[in-house]
């Protein structure tokens, strides 16, 4: 029998492994920007499709092993099912990556089609292993979406418990029946997780019917819109995932309770709709795109501003706000990864404003601001999953010097790294580009010394979990 | 009017602001601590003016910043009644633009973009470096792009989709007139 916490662990492991792994690819692609070294255009691009789709994938790993660890303590939950799933995931991971070494595949995480069928410096089959690659990846990300929402539904009594319905609705919820705030997002990442996954596997089955015949036409537009809906989203619902933890951590260090209320599951309704249509915004430079849509796109980016900073992000300011917060590296993790998906929030915004995106479109702009989310936000929240499940087995904390270091480091060396996508960015330095225009190859330098100095961090960040767990349990499993 | 240079300082001061309010957050907990019961109350009133004040903040600048939306006209008959406009046909294949080599300086033109083989994009740099106007190229479709130069000099063009691995390759450019 697999305990829960082996799951949690199984998936958390393999995800930070991945992020690593792609980590030195994207350090390696910005010192080819900076002009330090020359892999040249196959072999960068090659890596930059690779650490498109392994990252978001490592991070989804993380959400996906902590969301269902936490839906675990809910209730019975079948672990066999779970690695089912993360085995799908890994198949599909192993698949990508032989696709692009050694197989040479570098038409980008996003595949746009035509893209890899036409002027492909890469073998057929690379193709082909790339999109069996994400249509596993989809089908183990759908699998795991369905157990949680199976398990959500028959824990909080169908639809309307689960979604908070009753509690919104129904003055005769019972309290028992209210699902906590982590599962209210179990519920809505399941719902918009399964449209996802199936867009994930619309489109890999169209552009694997086009591999196999290639008298099958697709509409560009149309794949366009399947494509970045699902990019979009997956990429999205790690967030939303990593939250049920936050949820829990902070209120676990804050000594306060973090109850579900009626504007709590309303927001995450919004939530549901919002990264459900906010892809629109990748779309703005189709100016075929029916025009509506495009209004939709901004009106729904800003407002996922409301639900995020209104009720998780204020939610989690009022735990902490003169609570006795126990600092550890743990929930400093958290804690600063809240201020990350803030931040990258505010850097997504304004490039969700149609006037400022025809200038934004495609540059470092874009990278700048999810990086900011997703190194800044998911990822500190995976390592505070990770902390937080240390500290309490062992009952210890790491010492006050050792979280400078890892502070200065950490995020002093991200600072720095980020700044470099945001200042070319404003100055129209295109993404994507093996050796870019002035100023890029300057800010790509900082950039580069930015995240050798984090990876420094998290060397640190890495001894002292080995450390933390080497240390007897004082609260085992 | 290039607004790439712009976009940095107000995000830097906004992320800054934001910053600095969770920061002061997280070193309140120095001070003796409050029952959550009393942070509780407080804590719900503002979180009420925030929500009404991004709500309509968010609402106000998407009304506002409409006249600004780069789209053409929905009706082609807009497009025909501004007889002075120019229609300029712009091509771009694998790792190159079809495009003309002079434009014309303060006269509207209207670029029709399209693709001969994948997604790309068409983005155009000013004399200075900053980009003015961008759209995609797309293979079976036409997008118009309305532009006014007002600025005489070189122009750059640039791939802004990738496109293949000769993407950073992919530009041109004319002399505006």
């Amino acid at each position: 029998m697999t305990s829960a916490r082996r799951v949690l662990w199984i998936y958390l492991l393999t995800g930070i492994a991945v992020f690593t792994l792609m980590m030195l690819l994207g350090i390696a692609m910005r010192a080819e920007q900076a002009r330090w070294v020359a892999f040249g255009p196959q072999i960068f691009y090659a890596m930059l499709t690779l650490h498109g789709g392994g990252m978001i994938t490592s991070v989804a790993l993380c959400g996906m092993g902590g969301l269902w660890y936490l839906m675990r303590r809910e209730g019975e939950l079948s672990a066999r099912a779970a690695l089912a799933a993360y085995a799908l995931v890994v198949l599909g991971v192993v698949a990508v990556l032989l696709s692009v070494f050694p197989g040479g595949f570098a038409a980008g995480w996003t595949f746009l089609y035509p893209l890899p069928f036409v002027g492909a410096t890469w073998a057929s089959w690379a193709t082909g292993t790339f999109l069996i690659g994400i249509m596993l990846v989809s089908l183990g990300w759908t699998a795991w979406c369905f157990q949680i929402l199976a398990f959500t539904l028959t824990r909080y009594g169908g639809w309307g418990g689960a979604s908070g319905w009753n509690l919104v609705f129904k003055r005769d919820a019972e309290p028992h029946a209210v699902p906590p705030p982590q599962s209210i997002a179990a519920f809505v990442v399941a719902v918009d997780g399964i449209l996802t996954g199936m867009a994930g596997m619309t489109i890999g089955t169209a552009l694997i019917a086009h591999w196999l015949s290639p008298s099958v036409l697709i509409d560009p537009l149309w794949a366009k819109n399947v494509t970045f809906f699902f990019g979009h989203a997956f990429a999205n619902l790690t967030i939303y995932m990593a939250l049920g933890w936050v949820y829990v951590g902070m209120a676990r260090y804050t000594g306060r309770e973090y109850h579900t209320t009626k504007i709590l599951a309303i927001a995450w309704w919004a939530t549901l709709i919002f990264v459900a249509v906010a892809y629109f915004h990748h779309l703005y430079m189709d100016f075929v795109q029916y025009r509506p849509l495009q209004y939709v796109g901004e009106i729904a980016s800003y407002l996922s501003a409301i639900p995020a900073t209104a009720v998780s992000v204020w939610g989690s300011m009022l735990l902490v706000y003169r609570s006795r917060m126990r600092w550890t590296l743990g929930s400093i993790f958290l804690f600063t990864g809240l201020i990350g998906w803030v931040v990258g929030g505010i850097g997504a915004l304004l490039d969700a404003s149609i006037p400022l995106n025809f200038d934004l479109h495609n540059t470092l702009w874009v990278p700048a601001h999810f990086h900011t989310y997703l190194l800044g936000g998911v990822f500190l929240f995976a390592l505070g999953l990770i902390y937080m499940q240390l500290e309490e087995r062992s009952g210890r904390c790491s010492p006050p010097l050792l979280r400078w270091v890892v502070g200065l480091t950490t995020f002093g060396g991200m600072a720095v790294f980020l700044l470099g996508f945001y200042v070319a960015g404003a100055n129209g330095v295109p993404r994507r580009y093996a050796l870019e225009p002035s100023p890029g190859p300057l800010t790509a330098s900082w950039a580069t010394v930015g995240a050798l100095l984090l990876l420094l961090g998290l060397l640190v960040v890495l001894i002292e979990a080995i450390r933390l767990a080497r240390l007897p349990a004082e609260n085992p499993a | 009017m290039a607004k790439g240079p712009l976009v940095l300082p107000v995000f830097l001061v906004l992320a800054a602001a934001a910053m600095a309010v969770m920061l002061l957050v997280a070193l309140s907990t120095r001070l003796s601590p409050l029952p959550y019961s009393q942070v509780q109350p407080n804590g719900y009133k503002l979180r009420r003016w925030w929500f009404v004040i991004l709500s309509v903040g968010l609402v106000a600048i998407f009304a506002v910043t409409l006249p600004w939306f780069p789209y053409p006209p929905l009706r082609a008959a807009a497009h025909a009644a501004k007889n002075d406009t120019l229609y300029v046909k712009i091509t771009a294949q694998q790792y190159g633009f079809t495009m003309p080599s002079v434009l014309p300086l303060d006269r509207r033109i209207v670029f029709e973009v399209t693709s001969l083989d994948v997604n790309h994009g068409f983005g155009i740099y000013d004399p200075r470096g900053q980009i003015v106007a961008q759209v995609q190229a797309m293979p079976d479709y036409v997008n118009h792009l309305p532009v006014t130069f007002t600025r005489a000099g070189r122009y750059t063009v640039r791939c802004l989709e990738y496109c293949g691995i000769g993407h950073a390759s992919m530009q041109g450019g004319f002399d505006v007139r």
